[in-house]
């Protein structure tokens, strides 16, 4: 089903803005859980962890599954197609894979939230936690520049589906 | 009609691409295999013995 321009527009805006809020709220929260991880102020240990936790929960989570699902009605609504292009089939692989990770991070992140600043100042073995989600969110954020510049870059090839939905079908879509 | 030309393949930078996906992917689970990634699964965030709860904490 082909949207209409108008429709076509709204759903645009909501997924880049979706993609690129996610890409922010994801430095912010790296930013945390360097703090967190580096800090030997029992204060912002203490508020680090738990501002990762709502962070996690309120703005990653939301906007990556809001970027997942606009991305899929923005490709399954316009002649680009969801399978038909590399760059597009691309995007949602590692759209999918970034919410898995994102996923099972959250237990980690509310674990570290749940424990009290002197404990994880004090304990080695939580180091090897804490550095957790700053190897996560330092590969997540590198992992969705990719979708973002794929966007803007749409670089040409068409999958084996693509090329014969468009040697039977109407032309494909102006760049 | 006519049949359509043949697949020309997949372009360069899918095939670049992929094997450098490829490598991240077997380089992830030889870190999760040999423990450099530390510890992953659903018993990993249980405190080991050194790690004291909140509530046994001594002061």
């Amino acid at each position: 089903m082909i949207m209409t321009p108008g429709l076509r527009k709204i759903a645009l805006t909501v997924h880049v803005a979706s993609s690129v809020g996610s890409l922010g709220a994801v430095a912010g929260f790296l930013a945390l859980a360097v703090a967190g991880l580096t800090s030997k102020d029992l204060q912002i240990v203490h508020a680090a962890y738990p501002a990762m936790e709502l962070t996690a929960w309120f703005v990653i989570v939301p906007l990556v599954l809001a970027s997942l699902l606009t991305g899929i009605v923005q490709s399954l609504g316009t002649p680009w197609g969801l399978f038909r292009h590399y760059w597009v089939l691309a995007k949602l692989l590692l759209n999918i894979l970034v919410t898995i990770v994102l996923l099972l991070q959250l237990e980690l992140i509310g674990y570290l939230a749940d424990v009290s600043p002197e404990t994880i100042l004090s304990s080695a073995d939580l180091r090897g936690l804490r550095m957790s989600p700053v190897i996560h969110a330092t590969g997540g954020l590198l992992v969705l520049l990719v979708p973002v510049a794929l966007s803007l870059y749409k670089p040409r090839g068409l999958t084996r589906y693509g090329w014969r939905k468009q040697h039977e079908g109407p032309t494909a879509p102006q760049r | 009609m006519a049949d359509p030309p043949p697949y020309p393949g997949a372009p360069r930078w899918v095939k670049i691409s992929g094997i450098i996906a490829i490598i991240l992917v077997l380089l992830v689970i030889a870190a999760l295999f040999t423990g450099v990634g530390g510890p992953h699964g659903p018993g990993r965030h249980m405190p080991s013995s050194s790690v004291s709860e909140p509530s046994m904490q001594q002061p």
